[in-house]
């Protein structure tokens, strides 16, 4: 009993992690109707810089830096949007065009990372990476849990952002009726690229936290991206709330499969979550086609 | 090419020479080389290459579905041939081809979903199947397969010398490249091509669009497992999981693809030409030092094609060759003085030449006063919104049936269910006494009902003859007669002039024109016409009018709907008016717009609104 006890808590924690990058994930897709298949790289890129040089170079505490990569990843996010992606969105095949170029962006980042700082796989070695507190004979990581309370925050930073202010509403509006809004006097290029914007500053937080207590290598987003994907698909998509739930519920099925299929086959058994998803509920668990953000 | 053979569009053994003249001189080079393992393994680097993107070119470039976990198939044919070859002694020679039947089979299995899903979630879906194998595979131990030597040599396609691997890889591009140039210029590539563009067009011109995607899939599936297995006799003296399954055999092949050009024969082979020597040498020279620069190369290609070069190296190179001969055609035409002076629009006068033959047969049992369409209790909602409540309509056979009603009276709906594009909850139609109720459109295409679109539904990226084209393959599989029976409708409505400019270039008037021109193409018994006169003039809305009476002569049933109410008397012979979903009229013209319930819904609504405000 306290074993499953034991996987139910590390399947929310491990899910709240997928949950951060999902929120990105689903907001860009929400926002402009495309995927970013370099999601997971800009994660992977935080865990490096500046999780991990910050530590190295001055100390910098992690869960500091994931407040440092807000701002960074920002700035980075935006700037793809403006010199990539701006370019090809509202031509008839932006959908795989985006698909692809994003999917080329991300063997950029890796294989940069590769090359500029070794594939050696890295770990943040702090007080609290391998520290547990107990509780009976359940063990709970406490990096993880402190990720845990700074992953809500900063998904409830977002629903309030897009929920409680002009520029929310803006982003809100542009993902709901892009024309109307262009009528309206908004200019759709720059709420897009504040949408991807602030998508991406969410992963590179969400990034930076996952860090803490996982180790990583340049090409750690290969084996996140399509968890991430799973995540968004089983919320429907476009919704925050529901990229939340599907993280937790695709982390939920990792750690309890570990009950039925051995321990190699974990993703194997959310990759089938996933097929049989958009088999049969393409719309997800939340189902409102096309609900915005 | 498509413009020079007037007559001859199908693919004759001289269209395949280029492929032979290649190949034999891929082998030359190969032989003339030398032994040499690294510069043939560079060799058989590229063949290979060319082989796997030219395959994937036919579901992800020539149908449009780009299967993000393509390398599923590669994987799938390596594993296969080199299981039966260590295992059961099975020669690769055989084997490769249960990899083949095998990767056809899984792409079946893959396919009958996913196909369904469109675009983006179509590629995730895809890539989910290479990731829960890989792990499956290792987990069962297969993670590494050391290819055993048996030394009975070509027998077991085992060579010392890469020259013979890079043989097979010529034969295997040959086969290959065969294959896609088949299949470009025939019935079955038009209909990828048409589905590309517009999934609802291409149903509504008879085109099957799931089983043709799914047909495009298999083969390319098929092609894939075959470059599977020479890739790892030839290349891999150990078969891993990685180096089959992983991620970056996609990348290769996607930028490849992409950087040639999606949909073209030769863009792939171009590209690889190009990107993997250069990969190579960067990996020779900086591999050691910087792992990952091969990848990065494939990256920036992969970004730069897409932002500066969408149409690749070989989409360029036919684009600006095709120009030429399609001004001159037009050109020429206007300087034999045809019909330069009348040009395009008078040139629809030449509709007295029009003469299509009904589809006889079927036809032949029934009584001339059979309705040919008869709609029983039909009920259809969105949502809780009804959209159809019980509409009954009995259309006569050989005139023309008006339907009128205000904005979301159910118009539009009413077609979408009678061809196929909307199932209704409740209710029958009887085509010709069978009922079509939910068949889908390509079905009811094929049986005879045709369809124009209130919102027009060209394929915009071909040229207007292969749009006329797309609607004869309803009735001729045979390219040729298809491509005749096309120039001969363009030329009756007046579209010769413009037969091999793009669709997208049209006027209002000429996508109308086409519109109409590709639904009779397709034969129809029964043509459904929506909103003809939508965004028209009036001279060019009387046209239509015209249009649609010698239609009504040449013996096909036309329904229409419009707008316009004013038009429609004029040539409806049998009217019928909808209001919020239901039928509260019908009659001759005259009787349903003096009917007091079209007055109030339809005519009094306008009528007292102009007089409220004023």
């Amino acid at each position: 009993m306290g074993i499953f006890i034991e996987s139910i808590i590390s399947g929310i924690l491990i899910g709240m992690s997928y949950a951060v990058l999902a929120a990105g994930l689903a907001l860009i897709f929400g926002v402009m109707k495309i995927i970013n298949f370099a999601h997971a790289e800009f994660a992977v890129l935080a865990m490096y810089f500046p999780t991990y040089w910050f530590l190295n170079w001055w100390g910098i505490d992690p869960f500091i830096s994931a407040f440092i990569a807000l701002p960074l990843f920002f700035f980075l996010g935006y700037l793809t949007q403006r010199l990539l992606i701006e370019r090809i969105i509202g031509t008839p095949e932006a959908e795989t065009s985006t698909l692809i170029i994003t999917l080329g962006f991300s063997l950029l980042i890796s294989n940069l990372i590769l090359i500029g700082w070794s594939g050696a796989p890295r770990i943040i070695n702090q007080p609290y990476t391998m520290a547990t507190w107990s509780i009976g004979n359940i063990l709970i990581n406490r990096a993880q849990t402190y990720s845990l309370f700074i992953s809500l925050g900063l998904i409830g930073g977002l629903f309030l952002l897009l929920n409680k202010t002009l520029i929310g509403k803006a982003i809100k509006a542009a993902a709901d009726d892009p024309e109307g809004c262009a009528y309206m006097g908004i200019n759709l290029h720059f709420v897009y690229a504040l949408a991807f914007g602030l998508g991406i500053a969410i992963t590179g937080a969400g990034g930076c936290l996952m860090a803490t207590y996982r180790p990583f290598n340049p090409f750690f987003g290969e084996t996140i991206v399509i968890i991430l994907f799973a995540s968004v698909i089983l919320g429907g998509m476009t919704s925050i709330m529901g990229a939340l739930l599907g993280g937790l519920i695709i982390g939920l099925v990792q750690q309890l499969s570990v009950f039925v299929v051995p321990i190699a086959l974990q993703n194997v058994a959310v990759f089938t979550i996933l097929v049989l998803f958009l088999y049969v509920r393409p719309q997800g668990i939340l189902g409102k086609k096309g609900r915005a953000v | 090419m498509k413009t020079e053979g007037k007559q001859q569009v199908s693919v004759k053994w001289n269209s395949y020479l280029p492929i032979f003249v290649v190949c034999i001189m891929g082998v030359l080079i190969s032989y003339l080389i030398g032994p040499a393992r690294y510069t043939q393994r560079i060799l058989l680097l590229i063949v290979l290459w060319a082989v796997a993107s030219s395959s994937f070119n036919v579901i992800s470039g020539y149908a449009g579905q780009v299967v993000f976990g393509y390398m599923m198939f590669v994987g799938t044919g390596a594993y296969t041939t080199v299981l039966l070859f260590k295992f059961l002694a099975v020669s690769p020679w055989l084997g490769m081809w249960a990899g083949v039947v095998v990767a056809i089979l899984t792409a079946l299995v893959i396919g009958l979903p996913t196909l369904r899903l469109h675009g983006a979630f179509f590629a995730i879906a895809t890539i989910a199947f290479p990731l829960i194998t890989f792990p499956i595979l290792n987990h069962l131990g297969l993670e590494e397969l050391s290819i055993p030597f048996t030394g009975h040599g070509a027998s077991s396609m085992q060579f010392r010398d890469m020259r013979f691997y890079v043989l097979i890889a010529i034969a295997l591009l040959a086969v290959v490249l065969i294959t896609v140039r088949t299949i470009e210029s025939s019935r079955f590539g038009f209909a990828l091509r048409a589905l590309k563009q517009n999934e609802t067009a291409a149903e509504g011109m008879g085109i099957n669009t799931y089983s043709n995607k799914l047909m495009a899939f298999m083969i390319s599936a098929g092609l894939g497992a075959l470059m599977g297995t020479v890739y790892s006799f030839g290349l891999l003296y150990i078969l891993t999981t990685n180096a089959v399954f992983g991620l970056f055999i996609m990348v290769r092949i996607l930028s490849i693809t992409i950087v040639g050009g999606m949909a073209t024969v030769w863009g792939p082979l171009i590209a690889a030409c190009i990107l993997v020597p250069i990969g190579e040498f960067l990996n020779a020279q900086f591999g050691d030092r910087y792992p990952g620069v091969q990848d990065v190369i494939y990256g920036v290609a992969l970004i730069a094609a897409i932002l500066y070069m969408p149409e690749g190296i070989w989409g360029m190179i036919r684009r600006s060759f095709r120009r030429l001969p399609s001004k001159l055609t037009v050109s020429m035409k206007l300087a034999a003085g045809e019909d330069s002076e009348q040009g395009i629009v008078d040139g629809a006068r030449d509709y007295d030449l029009f003469k299509v033959k009904p589809i006889q047969g079927v036809t032949m049992g029934n009584d001339i006063n059979d309705p040919i369409l008869k709609i029983e209790g039909i009920d259809k909602y969105f949502g809780g919104v009804c959209a159809l409540g019980n509409v009954s309509i009995e259309v006569p056979r050989g005139k023309v049936t008006g339907i009128i009603g205000p904005n979301g009276s159910g118009k539009t709906t009413l077609f979408n269910v009678i061809n196929g594009f909307l199932p209704p909850e409740k209710g029958r139609i009887l085509f010709e006494g069978r009922n079509i109720a939910s068949l889908k459109p390509h079905v009811a295409s094929r049986l005879g009902i045709g369809r124009t679109f209130q919102i027009p539904q060209v394929f915009s990226n071909m040229t207007v003859l292969e749009n006329v084209m797309i609607g004869a393959f309803n009735r001729w599989g045979n390219v040729d007669k298809a491509y005749a029976e096309a120039d001969k409708i363009a030329q009756q409505m007046g579209l010769s002039g413009r037969a091999y400019d793009q669709a997208v270039g049209l006027t209002m008037w000429e996508t109308k024109i086409l519109e109409f021109s590709r639904a009779l193409a397709t034969q129809p018994k029964l043509l459904l016409v929506d909103e003809p006169m939508a965004g028209l003039n009036p001279e060019e809305s009387n046209r239509i009018g015209e249009i649609i009476r010698v239609i009504i002569k040449s013996g096909i049933t036309v329904i229409v709907i419009e707008h316009v109410v004013q038009s429609l008397v004029k040539i409806a012979d049998w009217m019928v008016g909808l209001d919020h979903g239901r039928k509260v009229a019908e009659g001759t013209p005259q009787q349903v717009i003096s009917d007091p319930h079209i007055i109030e819904a339809y005519l009094g609504a306008k009528w007292r609104e102009r007089h409220a405000t004023s």
